[in-house]
């Protein structure tokens, strides 16, 4: 079978799968409740983003957890650096923060709530908050973690200490920093999903809890999709930086 | 044991200072000793090759002269001075080229980070990397990754990089060993017609008895646990050296027996 | 205590000293600005509330609630899982198939599923393993067909040469190569439950760990909150720590040291 025969076999694969989903909500196998047909789903999402909210609430999520993402990677990044180059600070402070590693994300926003109160301008620094963990221990560990040999090219060389932070230091702490932010921003995802649930702040967190407290399926079921294509539009934004920011480790051989 | 080299003789009556001098070097691992009362001397602008079995602190004696290692006892001196620590003025080219070079930086970018350390002007800099390029063989190659290269390719890079520091010493420690026959032959004579275009001095290390008196203008043998110093042998060949002829010449063919007899019994 | 004994604790010391002396410092900075916040507590009332959920079995209860809900959903989920990454896996036609279905179905958020499971079965465990029998089911999926795909070729070639049919290459070879990475997605995935769990509980179930923490911390009963929390980053190490030696055990003679 030739690739492009494949590909459209795919293609293929997905659409019998509508079918299947239309197949099982028409014959009323499935109540419409618990899974409304395709049609009526694609329907309710159309109307939602022309002539309802559905965009501005998506689009109300989606910056809640950019802005929060930035603001964590600038925190965890920083923080990370400094750590990472310093070999004393890495060998007292990264036992401890491999404790706290295990921690879900999550489990960060009763704390920020807790401390922070429920103010509407809140929930962007509880967000950045819980974010920052998974981008400082990759980032700690890339500015920490430099070939030897590299190291003695730079001694070599007469490279001071600042120089060799930003020469050798960065682009090598590169890749484990992009990995660290690729985590922390699923994990802006989750927290700003839960955080509008729990908060009912504008978003569709709250929106689609909202839709399943009130049984409306089709609204329920757009809000889902949505949420898949915010998902699948941070991996396209991670693919853009890591090329962007990588371009050795992307090149063709 | 040492000794000037005769051709180099004095014309004032100052003395010319070696360029590499050993006074006795000693140096322990904890309890295990590697090189022991090592002493001999380069001279300026000579090719020195190295050789010995695994062991005998050839690489040993390579991170001595960079002053990235210190020895117990004894003196290791550059151009007369002691070392105190790693100079601009010595450069080092390993074995391991993969990891001596900046994956994150194409060809142009790795030499230029020496240019950039010695100082180099920024608009000094484009000429003089477009020029080592050239004299090592990669022109048109300068915007490639090093991960995009071949190994010969990536060791024609860091000696480019080397180069570009402008050194008075040139190091090398087993360049060719993680390349093709092939390959090693070309670049054979490439470094020979490099280092004696810069007029660096060369110490080179290798394992390969007929790399060493192929390239070398001496060769020291080393003995093994602890490291000494067995022999050393006065290349008498004509150069520039041909891989064909060269490699032919009666008197290359005696000192390959003179270096095998001494490494069957020091192995 | 032997000279082994002591360079094990030496070694250690940064682990545990770090986070008591900071621990330390807290309580004092906190008692001498008499700091009031419902977000603050002491860490010695941190430390009696964990005494005191421990004594009256509380935190037992809320763990076997979360852990239940895993117990539910790992199994059927990451069975699935396995089972169509094997397949994946073996067929790269499947593989091509199915990849354009899983792009589209992949990126959902298991939080999106949330409400849908709310839906469907309303609260209690029944949803939160369901949720996480979906957040289980794609790292599994993906994680062993990239076990399989990873198996040495040259193996592969050696089976053929041998006459193997392509049963046994499977049973024979394949697998048992593939077992220490499945192992390993085994781990990640149990890793992914737990989270997942404690999300759920945190958004909406009102049972287990999570469930524990965000109501502690909205009736304003913070050192609660950070007991359980630290109960959960114990059962969370315990958890990873005891996978990884499970893994040495099984594996680490025959196929080298693993990954963290």
């Amino acid at each position: 079978m030739t690739d492009l025969s494949l590909r459209a076999g795919s293609v293929l694969v997905t659409l019998s799968i509508l079918l299947l989903w239309q197949g099982t909500t028409t014959t009323g196998l499935v109540q419409p409740i618990f899974l409304p047909s395709p049609s009526s789903t694609f329907v309710n999402l159309w109307h939602g983003l022309t002539r309802g909210d559905l965009l501005a609430l998506t689009l109300s999520t989606m910056e809640r957890m950019i802005y929060g993402w930035m603001l964590a990677s600038l925190g965890g990044i920083l923080l990370g650096a400094l750590i990472g180059l310093s070999p004393r600070a890495r060998y007292w402070l990264t036992p401890t923060l491999e404790l706290l590693r295990p921690l879900p994300a999550s489990t960060l926003l009763p704390v920020g709530i807790a401390l922070f109160g429920l103010k509407p301008g809140m929930l962007l620094g509880i967000i950045a908050f819980g974010a920052i963990w998974p981008v400082l221990l990759p980032t700690i560990h890339g500015f920490s973690a430099i070939d030897p040999r590299l190291r003695e090219v730079a001694r070599t060389l007469g490279i001071g200490p600042f120089a060799f932070a930003v020469k050798f230091g960065l682009p090598n702490a590169l890749p484990d920093v992009i990995a660290g932010m690729r985590l922390s921003l699923t994990a802006c995802l989750i927290i700003t999903v839960v955080g509008e649930m729990i908060t009912a702040q504008e978003g569709l967190g709250a929106t689609i809890i909202m839709a399943a407290r009130s049984f409306r399926s089709t609204d329920l079921y757009a809000g889902i999709i949505l949420l898949g294509v915010v998902g699948a539009i941070n991996n396209t934004l991670l693919g853009f930086i890591e090329r962007a920011l990588t371009p050795w480790r992307t090149a063709p051989s | 044991m040492s000794h000037i080299n005769a051709r180099l003789a004095p014309v004032a009556k100052a003395r010319i200072e070696p360029a590499i001098a050993f006074d006795a070097v000693r140096l322990d691992f904890g309890a295990k000793r590697i090189v022991d009362g090592l002493s001999f001397s380069v001279a300026p602008g000579e090719f020195a090759c190295v050789v010995g079995p695994s062991g005998c602190g050839k690489t040993t004696l390579l991170r001595l002269v960079t002053g990235l290692l210190a020895p117990s006892q004894g003196e290791v001196r550059r151009l007369g001075v002691p070392v105190a620590g790693p100079s601009r003025d010595v450069a080092i080219v390993f074995q391991d080229y993969g990891r001596a070079l900046l994956p994150w930086r194409t060809a142009t970018g790795n030499i230029a980070l020496a240019l950039e350390a010695i100082g180099t002007p920024r608009r000094e800099r484009a000429e003089r990397i477009a020029a080592l390029l050239d004299k090592v063989g990669l022109s048109g190659h300068g915007d490639k990754y090093p991960a995009q290269l071949s190994g010969g390719m990536q060791q024609r890079v860091q000696i480019a990089r080397c180069l570009a520091q402008g050194p008075r010493i040139l190091l090398m420690d087993e360049p060719f060993g993680a390349l093709d026959a092939l390959t090693r032959q070309v670049l054979q004579d490439e470094i020979a017609g490099l280092v004696r275009e810069s007029g660096a001095t060369a110490l080179f290390v290798t394992h390969d008895l007929d790399e060493a008196i192929y390239l070398g203008d001496r060769v020291f043998a080393l003995e093994a646990n602890p490291g000494r110093l067995a022999e050393v042998i006065d290349v008498g060949l004509p150069r520039p050296r041909d891989q064909l002829q060269t490699r032919e010449h009666p008197e290359f063919l005696r000192l390959r027996h003179v270096l095998f007899n001494h490494v069957q019994k020091t192995h | 205590m032997s000279r082994r004994h002591i360079d094990l604790l030496l070694s250690v010391l940064p682990a545990w000293l770090v986070p008591l002396g900071l621990l330390g410092g807290i309580e004092i900075a906190m008692r001498i600005t008499a700091i009031q916040s419902d977000g603050l507590a002491l860490p010695s009332q941190v430390a009696a509330a964990l005494l005191a959920a421990i004594a009256d079995g509380e935190i037992f209860l809320r763990t076997a609630e979360t852990i239940g809900a895993i117990a539910v959903g790992v199994p059927i989920g990451g069975i699935l899982g396995l089972l169509l990454g094997v397949w994946l896996g073996l067929s790269p036609r499947a593989a091509q198939l199915a990849s354009l279905p899983v792009e589209l179905f992949r990126p959902i958020p298991p939080v999106a599923i949330i409400p849908l499971m709310m839906l469907i079965y309303g609260l209690g465990i029944r949803m939160e393993a369901a949720i996480i029998a979906f957040a289980c089911f794609w790292p599994m999926l993906l994680l062993t067909r990239d076990a399989v795909l990873g198996v040495e070729p040259r193996l592969i070639e050696v089976a053929r040469m041998l006459g193997l049919s392509r049963r046994k290459q499977i049973t024979k070879i394949a697998f048992p190569a593939a077992i220490p990475r499945i192992f390993t997605a085994v781990r990640l995935t149990l890793g992914i439950a737990l989270i997942v769990a404690v999300t759920t509980e945190i958004a909406a179930n009102p049972i287990g760990l999570g469930y524990a923490i965000i109501s502690a911390g909205l009736s304003l009963r913070p050192e609660v909150m950070y007991a359980f929390l630290i109960w959960l980053a114990i059962l969370g190490w315990l958890l990873n720590a005891g996978l990884i030696a499970l893994h040495h055990r099984l594996f680490g003679a025959a196929y080298g040291e693993v990954a963290a």
